[in-house]
């Protein structure tokens, strides 16, 4: 067996999907290998559930798309044996019980396993008996997380898994989902607006702009690529001057301010301040624009 | 959740407080360190910065690899760590605490130091 192909779990290249006239996603191409978890950012209407959608095959993309090796078009119903995807629409029925869903879904997927289903469920304080109208939010998604998870497949997507759940379902998940979803050889692709939170999970980011690809990195590449120097409020002209990516502040007082750069600005610059680490909040406040600020700009 | 500064890349983060754990005898020398997976879990850490933090201390001869059973943390460790704390104290904190010591005017005989508690 070829590694090199069946070691990349996604290939896209120049991926454009058209809602009319507009394209949610406009000329993208990344490949996903495995064992990654990769957090898909982007603000409301950059493309990320479009995207989603097309790795699926829910959407229909110009360009080419493998999703294990299968055009998720064309071969849907044997790529979703190894696929497995959580929409942000999603909702378990209100009425059904946990231990119904689980023989719904054993008669439904090839490779679901009731028995890992109701071993991910011992994690959760849901019940087997419980019904899901009487199960809080935080609960429901951690049942989700758990009936899905029990797909041996190798590549899950989660479309913002976690909005709307305290910080203490949020951690709950993550906890799920590191400890039994990722083994090295499976894949995780999770779009979410938190980004602070969700960075030392992540091996590689894919952020995207009004459709566009702006950064596609693994989060190890991202300190070699990207400098971020902490400086002196009384050289904040000399670090504009050497036209950083972005500007902001990382505490009170005068030394609290900051510059990152793509690539390492000249020496003198550099000598100017401090290098930190940059964060992958700061990269996307510097590489993506609302577009309502857009509006205003000019 | 666990935070994490801006200093350092996050698995030399993890590495100092594995190292320091390590320090206090948490795992004791001899025994095996708990696995990426449980690590990962318990610090929701992506298992490659914590695979590079492991590597971190593997390479400071703080953890052995069995082949087989995983890491181990090795004979002599805690003493290593200590040196290495030892140096650093002696080399970059002292000369700055001497320093404040004698800018606020505090001497060897009002720094207690022959008392016990």
């Amino acid at each position: 067996m070829n590694t090199a192909i069946t070691d990349l779990l996604v290939e896209a290249r120049a991926l454009t999907v058209r809602y009319g006239a507009k394209r949610a996603v406009d000329d993208v191409s990344f490949t996903i290998p495995k064992g990654r978890v990769v957090g898909l950012l982007g603000h409301n209407g950059a493309g990320k559930t479009t995207l989603m959608k097309a790795l699926v095959g829910l959407a229909r993309p110009e360009g080419d798309l493998r999703v294990l090796g299968l055009d998720p078009r064309r071969q849907r119903v044997q790529l979703l044996a190894s696929a497995c995807y959580i929409p942000d629409v999603a909702i378990l029925p209100r009425w059904a019980r946990v231990e119904d869903l689980i023989t719904l879904l054993s008669g439904l997927h090839p490779k679901f396993s009731a028995e890992r289903a109701r071993q991910l469920l011992r994690r959760t304080s849901v019940g087997l008996g419980d019904k899901v109208r009487t199960l809080s939010k935080g609960m429901v998604v951690q049942a989700h997380l758990a009936l899905i998870a029990a797909i041996d497949a190798r590549l899950m997507i989660l479309d913002e898994p976690t909005l709307g759940l305290d910080v203490l379902s949020r951690k709950a998940f993550y906890e799920m989902l590191i400890d039994e979803w990722c083994d090295g050889e499976r894949s995780v692709v999770i779009s979410t607006h938190q980004v602070e939170e969700i960075e030392s999970l992540l091996s590689d980011v894919l952020m995207l702009n009004e459709g566009k690809l702006v950064l596609s990195i693994s989060l190890g590449d991202i300190d070699a690529r990207f400098v971020a120097l902490s400086h002196d409020a009384a050289v904040a002209e000399q670090m504009a001057a050497a036209h950083p990516l972005l500007r902001y502040r990382t505490g009170p007082g005068p030394g609290g301010n900051a510059a990152i750069f793509d690539g390492p600005p000249p020496a003198h610059v550099q000598a100017l301040g401090q290098r930190v680490r940059p964060s992958l909040v700061d990269l996307f406040v510097a590489l993506t624009r609302r577009p309502e600020l857009d509006r205003t700009q000019f | 959740m666990q935070t994490w500064d801006q200093r350092q890349p996050i698995y030399q983060q993890l590495a100092d407080l594995l190292a320091a754990q390590l320090l206090d005898g948490d795992p004791p020398e001899g025994q095996a360190m708990p696995s990426v997976r449980v690590l990962a879990g318990q610090y929701l850490l992506n298992p490659l910065t914590v695979n590079r933090a492991l590597q971190a201390l593997n390479d400071e001869g703080l953890l052995e690899s069995r082949r087989g059973l995983g890491l181990y943390v090795t004979a002599g460790a805690r003493e290593r760590l200590k040196a290495v704390e030892r140096r650093r104290f002696l080399e970059v904190e002292w000369p700055r605490l001497r320093e404040r010591l004698r800018r606020l005017g505090i001497g060897p005989e009002q720094l207690h130091w022959g008392d016990t508690r």
